[in-house]
């Protein structure tokens, strides 16, 4: 598969190994490129795999065996801080249960997410109001998560994830806590976000949602089948 | 690496956690609180009895010694030769001195009351110089002004004054000293270091001659000293007053009576901060507690912050700021707590306020440390706990 495309992450034959007991094979001497610019969704019935493979692509978790690139870059060797770093400037993160931290406005939560950046106070609000107008919620920015529906309350987590400007978008069953509606509405959103160029990769249990992506990755006990 | 989080962000980081749980974050700081207010009370009510002690000693001064002969084999009141005065006068650094005689004279209201009924009530002999040597202030009227004087006045001390029921001098008041009338010239107030004057009326030498036929063969005499040679003075007086026996003279500074009290309560005072490091102690204890929870419960939170770029060390930093912020809290809270009670206890005893300011920033400053010390082990789980982890669903 030769591309003129960069590639963005790499998974080298990697293995995810929970030591027991127990012990569990969540991945298995797994190879996946995702190119810039993908759309990709990851199926798979729950313990397959998914989540754990999610985490690795965002570097939320180290691996057993095997290497991981992000940009041509072997992050093995990488120290918290510089994963950390990587991680604030270039992948943003959507879960399923939103996430949002209770007690700080909409505004004040998609703040958060430049918060590590250095970035001053104002400087972030004034970023944050404008993202979240770009997902269509310029009216509820004084609102606390716990006024908003499930979908609004989506909606904020994807503009916090997009106020830092990343490259990769990781959504980790966005839809699954969402009504089919909302659910099409969040995934609209993040098409629209590949199309604007950015690379986009969910893990979903939804096989309609998932086709509804470029590429499709089916994963069965901690390998891919298609 | 650079730090990213700015420091004013951290503040906001930290306030935060303490902000979204308002109501257990006042429960946990309680006991830091309560442990801070009881220090700053306890030093506060010391600093302002000593405050108080050190105004009343400054008032009367602690230069002031009182010197009179041993009590006789029977105890009788020995008297001391007339020059003695002279001879303690002589003592380079002693700048006044006054003597009293003590005299033997029942004194009553009025001659509806038996003589037999003295009401404990001392007759003094002396001269003007007493009030001034002794300090003290006069309610009413004035003290004794001519002590040779042949006019049959008489000044009260302030236990005397009450005993009697003599208030005020509106209206000429007699008094019987033995059985002779004599007006009431003056009231003196309290004079807190010598009870004994409080409860004496003073007449005059003159006056104790002619009615009385009383010598001025003093039994007490008062002296006052330059102070940087106070103790010297001490040491000398006796053998320059009874160079053969000095040991029959008895020299005593009544501003001792007064700091030994005072270091009794010191002992108490050391008690009570015990007590108020306990709590100190246990209320960081509590802050360790709630924290540990608290980072048990907002895994969630944790993995997000990680998520968007939070290292490990950010993430304790926000911890122990917090756990610094919510022990600060209850430091705050207990030194005005602790001020409000010291206030309380002044003005309701009526005594000099003064809380040092170098303890108040130093509670506060313990607070803070507490916080901090009971916050590394909480900060240090938080910023273990895995990403992954954290976010799991």
């Amino acid at each position: 598969m030769k591309s003129k495309q960069k590639t963005v992450i790499a998974l080298k034959n990697i293995s995810k190994i929970y030591e027991g007991p127990p012990q569990v094979k969540a991945i298995d001497k797994l190879t996946l490129e995702i190119q810039e610019g993908d759309l990709v969704s990851i199926v798979g019935q729950s313990g397959s795999g998914k989540s754990t493979l999610l985490n690795m692509i965002g570097l939320l978790d180290t691996v057993t065996e095997g290497t991981v690139e992000i940009e041509g870059q072997d992050i093995s060797n990488l120290s918290d801080n510089e994963l950390s770093k990587f991680r604030g400037e270039k992948i943003g993160f959507i879960f399923q249960s939103f996430f949002l931290l209770p007690g700080l406005t909409a505004q004040e939560n998609v703040a958060e997410g430049l918060l590590y950046q250095g970035i001053k106070r104002e400087e972030r609000l004034k970023k944050a109001a404008e993202v979240l107008e770009d997902v269509g919620l310029g009216d509820r920015i004084t609102h606390q998560p716990t006024e908003l529906s499930g979908g609004q309350q989506q909606r904020v987590a994807i503009a916090r994830a997009l106020v830092q400007d990343p490259a990769f978008i990781l959504a980790d069953e966005p839809t699954g806590n969402l009504d089919k509606e909302s659910g099409m509405n969040i995934l609209n959103i993040l098409k629209e976000l590949n199309k604007q160029g950015k690379t986009v990769v969910m893990i979903t249990h939804n096989q309609e949602h998932a086709k509804k992506f470029k590429k499709v990755i089916t994963l069965t006990d901690g390998k891919i089948v298609a | 690496m650079k730090q990213r989080l700015k420091i004013k962000d951290l503040f906001f980081v930290a306030l935060y956690g303490v902000r979204a749980r308002r109501g257990r974050a006042a429960l946990t700081s309680i006991g830091i609180g309560i442990g801070i207010a009881a220090i700053v009370a306890v030093t506060g009510i010391s600093a302002s009895g000593r405050a108080d002690l050190l105004a009343t000693l400054e008032s009367l001064g602690t230069n002031l010694i009182k010197a009179s002969p041993q009590a006789g084999f029977f105890g009788t009141q020995e008297k001391l030769p007339d020059g003695v005065v002279g001879m303690v006068e002589r003592i380079g650094p002693v700048e006044e001195v006054t003597s009293t005689t003590q005299a033997d004279l029942i004194v009553r209201r009025s001659d509806f009351i038996s003589q037999f009924e003295g009401g404990g009530i001392s007759t003094i002999v002396t001269s003007p110089e007493l009030h001034q040597v002794v300090g003290g202030n006069l309610i009413e009227g004035r003290f004794i002004q001519d002590g040779l004087s042949n006019i049959p006045v008489t000044v009260l001390g302030s236990v005397t004054a009450s005993r009697l029921g003599i208030n005020t001098l509106e209206t000429p008041t007699k008094i019987l000293i033995g059985d002779e009338w004599f007006g009431v010239v003056g009231i003196l107030d309290e004079l807190k270091i010598h009870p004994d004057l409080d409860r004496s009326v003073f007449i005059g030498y003159g006056v104790a001659k002619t009615l009385f036929d009383i010598d001025k063969e003093p039994t007490t005499i008062y002296v006052r000293a330059n102070p940087s040679y106070i103790e010297d003075v001490v040491e000398v007086i006796a053998p320059s007053m009874n160079p053969e026996n000095p040991d029959q003279v008895q020299v005593s500074r009544p501003s001792d009576a007064l700091e030994a009290q005072e270091a009794a309560d010191a002992a108490f005072t050391n008690l009570l901060l015990g007590l108020g490091s306990v709590a100190l102690l246990v209320g960081g204890v509590a802050i360790a507690n709630v924290m540990v929870m608290s980072v048990l419960e907002r895994r969630m939170e944790i993995g997000v912050r990680r998520s968007i770029g939070a290292t490990r060390k950010e993430i304790r930093y926000q911890f122990l700021l917090e756990s610094i912020v919510l022990s600060g809290i209850g430091g705050l809270v207990g030194v005005f707590l602790g001020t409000g009670i010291t206030l309380g206890y002044t003005n309701y005893t009526d005594i000099v306020f003064s809380i040092p300011v170098s303890q108040v920033l130093g509670a506060i400053l313990l607070a803070l440390l507490i916080g901090a010390i009971s916050g590394v082990y909480p900060a240090i789980k938080a910023s273990k706990i895995q990403p992954a982890e954290a976010v799991r669903k």
